[in-house]
């Protein structure tokens, strides 16, 4: 075909550059274009004379509308066109385009779509095209430039087959696109495999397991400043952020660090319910530290909810006060102990003045309560696990405060005092809580009031205390059944528990699913 | 229960793999940004530890967190014989004081990783998506800024794609299907497998690199 439309073309252009160019004689005769332009035209016109018919009567009268008469039109028209595209298929695959598809959308559009003839600009460049190609080639007889023209060709079709087959050779060198291993390929060294092995046993131990990517125990304080999104993570998130970060930094986190630090934290944000109750002839300390300045004590919304909770509480701890006496006096008391404990690591200073503050409102109810109750051997062996446990102090502040009562645990003798001196140097003030009691267990309330200070760790623990017993009771029992467990840990569990209830009093699931892991 | 694989490539031809994941992914790539926090539990939850990782995606200027705990793996010879590994995952979207939680439970900070490089996203029979990774350790404690390379030259790949028990294999055939289609490029295996490079890797990515691969033909 191609062939002979160059013929055509040279004919053409031997005739006469002037004519317009015609195909082929012997492929009119095949396609038969007269005859299909004939039929197309007369297929055309019975169209548009149906539609005139039939238009004006559908839009007149709706009901004469004779769907049969219609129907039967419009299959006249269809076995029509049905007819020419038959003929059009058979010759002109290669040369024409018809459309399967005619609906409103596209009708305007396809006799554009379809038409071969060229765009003006289009047309345009392919005759400058040609002119340049066959200009060399215009002056020569026919023959000579239809084999100027083919070997042209054929120099272009090698040139091809060489490039490809460069391809293909190179392809095969590199191994692409096959899936066997290529032979040519030069090994890598042995040294540069063994370090490539080790870098990825490297990075895949740090992403699947983690090794080499532990902090060792003595770097593990969290920097003065986080990045955001842990600042959010971390933060107590009511509100108080610590006044200085610095102090947090210091701790020595530990195994228990960061949880008991976040958890107190937590604890201490919104630990709202100061048990009030009972009577006190105790003076509270006209000095409490009110200068924090993101303390619950200064704003005002927080003040208003624990209210209910302390009315509550208070009668909760009037009963619990009864019914913790003696026989669950030893429970208490490791309560204490472990609150203290766990609460001492993690306390950081904003949590201390908060606990301050609801001292500072609760200080009488809770001194009574605690102090009536004696300390166990327990709790002195527990102390040096303590101390031993916990290295830091929290802050200069509470170093004085320990002085302070050093300086009235004077009035104490015993081995129990000295082991309280001697533990006050050591530790912080919350380690000092156990040793009070144990120092004045068999003292009566009225000294140990007298006691004074009413030293903010007694006061925090107190609270402590009562936030324990505002719990329920039952947990309250299993807490005496883990006292056997000793141990640092399952305190830490115990103060959790206990400051997962308080705080979360809707998330009643806690300690019901924790009390049967116990 | 998910069906994953990793592979490593240096970081040279981390671009040729960008290029080869785009054109057979269809999809833009997105950036990844993830701080990985790897907690565990303390023995107050039991008597064998149990770890959670709480992945805080750093890409949207809200950080969102997830957390995510990857069980076992399957077993057995049937899974031997698969190149991809099939193990059980449980993923969910968490607020920010999933940590805070977490510590009050009683787990604790194991060790922590910032994640930063690309993935992609797509449906290939089974949803699977593949990330290229830059790991990084922070000396410090979750001091993002001073995150260094675990690896520098070296980066990882971990193609996976979400299962079900019903449709593992498919998800695994999905998988494996599309990680030839990676080969030139890197060795894909299960986690636990030491790949090493691929010897093709430099003539691949040259290949992807090149002037010619941008070209419509």
């Amino acid at each position: 075909m191609a062939t002979e439309n160059v013929q055509g073309q040279a004919q053409a252009q031997a005739q006469a550059q002037v004519q317009a160019e015609k195909l082929n004689q012997a492929l009119q005769h095949q396609l038969n274009l007269e005859g299909v332009r004939t039929r197309a035209l007369d297929l055309f016109n019975t169209i548009s004379r149906l539609l005139e018919i039939f238009d004006p009567i559908s839009r007149a009268n709706p009901n004469l509308r004779k769907w049969q008469d219609i129907l039967g039109q419009f299959s006249m028209v269809n076995l029509e066109l049905f007819h020419i595209v038959e003929e059009v298929k058979k010759v002109s695959k290669a040369f024409v385009v018809h459309p399967k598809n005619v609906n409103a959308e596209n009708s305007t559009i396809l006799p554009v779509m379809l038409s071969s003839k060229l765009l003006p600009e289009m047309e345009s460049e392919e005759t400058s095209m040609k002119e340049k190609l066959l200009h060399s080639l215009s002056h020569l007889p026919v023959s000579t430039q239809i084999e100027r023209l083919k070997s042209r060709i054929d120099m272009i079709a090698a040139a091809c087959d060489g490039a490809s087959k460069a391809i293909a050779d190179a392809r095969k060198a590199y191994g692409l696109g096959s899936r066997q291993v290529p032979s040519m390929v030069p090994p890598i060294d042995k040294v540069q495999a063994a370090k490539i092995q080790e870098q990825e046993k490297l990075l895949k131990a740090a992403v699947n397991v983690g090794d080499g990517l532990r902090i060792p125990g003595d770097q593990k304080h969290l920097p003065s400043v986080l990045p955001a999104h842990l600042v959010d993570a971390l933060s107590s998130g009511d509100g108080v952020h610590p006044k200085n970060p610095q102090a947090i930094s210091t701790n020595n986190i530990g195994t228990q660090g960061t949880a008991i630090q976040n958890s107190y934290t937590q604890f201490g944000g919104r630990s709202v319910p100061s048990p009030s109750g009972g009577t006190s002839s105790i003076d509270n300390t006209s000095a409490s530290p009110l200068p924090y300045a993101n303390s619950p004590r200064s704003g005002t919304g927080m003040m208003n909810v624990p209210s209910p909770q302390q009315q509550s509480q208070q009668q909760q701890q009037h009963q619990r006060q009864k019914l913790m006496q003696l026989p669950q006096h030893q429970q208490q008391l490791i309560s204490q102990q472990q609150l203290r404990q766990s609460a001492s690591p993690g306390l950081s200073q904003n949590a201390v003045p908060q606990l301050h503050d609801f001292q500072v409102q609760n200080q009488q109810k809770f001194q009574q309560a605690q102090f009536s109750q004696p300390q166990s051997h327990q709790q002195l062996q527990n102390r040096p696990l303590q101390s031993a446990h916990i290295q830091h102090n929290i802050g200069q502040s509470q170093m004085s405060q320990a002085n302070q009562l050093r300086s009235h645990l004077g009035q104490y003798t015993g081995t129990a005092s000295t082991a309280l001196f001697n533990a006050a140097q050591a530790s912080t003030n919350s380690q000092m809580m156990p040793n009070m009691p144990a120092a004045i267990s068999s003292q009566s309330i009225l000294p140990r009031m007298q006691l004074g200070q009413r030293s903010h760790p007694s006061q925090m623990l107190n609270e402590q205390m009562f936030n324990m017993g505002a719990t329920n009771s039952a947990n309250m029992a299993q807490m005496q059944q883990q006292q056997q467990f000793g141990g640092v840990l399952t305190n830490t569990q115990n103060l959790q528990q206990g400051l997962v209830n308080l705080q979360n009093p809707q998330n009643s699931n806690y300690p019901q699913q924790r009390q049967p892991q116990q | 229960m998910e069906c994953v694989v990793q592979g490593i490539i240096e970081a040279q031809h981390v671009e040729a793999l960008e290029i080869l994941l785009q054109g057979l992914s269809g999809v833009p790539r997105e950036h990844f940004k993830i701080h990985e926090l790897c907690l565990k539990s303390g023995p107050n939850l039991g008597a064998v530890s149990s770890e959670v990782r709480l992945l805080c995606n750093l890409e949207r200027p809200e950080p969102s967190w997830t957390v995510r705990h990857i069980g076992g793996a399957m077993r057995g010879p049937g899974a031997e014989q698969l190149s991809v590994l099939v193990r059980t995952t449980t993923e969910s979207k968490v607020s920010k004081n999933a940590l805070r939680f977490f510590y009050a439970l009683g787990y604790k900070l194991d060790h922590e990783l910032l994640k930063v490089g690309f993935m992609f996203h797509f449906h290939r029979v089974a949803l699977i998506t593949v990330t290229v990774t830059s790991t990084n350790k922070m000396p410090k404690l979750h001091v993002i800024e001073e995150a260094i390379p675990v690896t520098p030259g070296m980066q990882l790949v971990e193609v996976s794609a979400p299962a079900t028990a019903d449709n593992y294999n498919e998800v695994v055939a999905a998988v494996s299907s599309f990680c030839e289609y990676l080969a030139p490029l890197l060795h894909l295996s299960k986690p636990g497998h030491l790949t090493g490079l691929v010897p093709t890797v430099a003539a691949a990515a040259a290949s992807l690199m090149s002037k010619g691969s941008g070209q419509v033909l």
